[in-house]
């Protein structure tokens, strides 16, 4: 019997990921999925409207 | 107004900032990632084997390795660890593949304080199609960031 990975969500937005998108680590105790990192470090741009236009 | 030459870059800002080209401005003064991170990192390609990639980066005294195709775009890292391993693998066996990379333009402060809270040693910064600039270290980033910070304080602190 295979046990499923443990369950990691990003810190800032909640999305189910299988490591964290900073450090890799499938265990980091502050896990950022990738688009959150992109926005953090000013890699990205937030989404500017919710909305089409 | 006097230019005489004038180019539209399609890509847009953050392509040119993620570039590493050079900006002006306020902030352009403030070091980031790219201007921090190490372009003497030794650099190995996949094919190599980790005995002869182990002593070429030990000689040059470093602890960490960069994998790359023949035009510099990253494809994995070799930290200590990887570069313990058994000195017969070929570096594709060997190496940390596809290693989270960031852009040229990322603040020291913000890149220090991940860092540090991530407990990563080293970041490979790229640009964004993906062709190494650099290993950027915890240890420089954070040096890096508390002298900007200190001479942040200074230039407020200083006399009236």
């Amino acid at each position: 019997m295979t046990q499923a990975a443990p369950a990691l969500a990003c810190a800032a937005c909640d999305k189910a990921i299988d490591c964290c998108e900073f450090c890799d680590r499938p265990d980091c105790p502050a896990a950022f999925c990738y688009r959150c990192v992109s926005v953090a470090l000013g890699q990205a741009t937030s989404d500017l409207h919710d909305h089409g236009g | 107004m006097g230019f005489t030459q004038v180019y539209d870059y399609v890509a847009g800002k953050l392509d040119w900032l993620a570039a590493g080209l050079p900006i002006e401005g306020a902030s352009a003064a403030h070091p980031r990632a790219g201007d921090v991170a190490r372009p003497e990192v030794p650099t190995c390609g996949l094919e190599e084997r980790l005995e002869d990639v182990q002593a070429r980066v030990r000689a040059a005294g470093w602890d960490a390795c960069v994998v790359v195709n023949p035009e510099r775009v990253v494809l994995g890292l070799l930290r200590a660890k990887e570069l313990d391993g058994d000195p017969d693998q070929r570096i594709e066996q060997a190496m940390r593949p596809g290693p989270s990379t960031f852009r040229p333009h990322v603040p020291i402060a913000e890149m220090a304080q991940y860092m540090v809270e991530h407990d990563s040693q080293n970041a490979p910064i790229t640009t964004s199609d993906g062709r190494l600039v650099g290993l950027l270290r915890q240890q420089d980033a954070v040096r890096t960031a508390h002298e900007l910070h200190q001479h942040h304080h200074g230039e407020e602190g200083g006399p009236a």
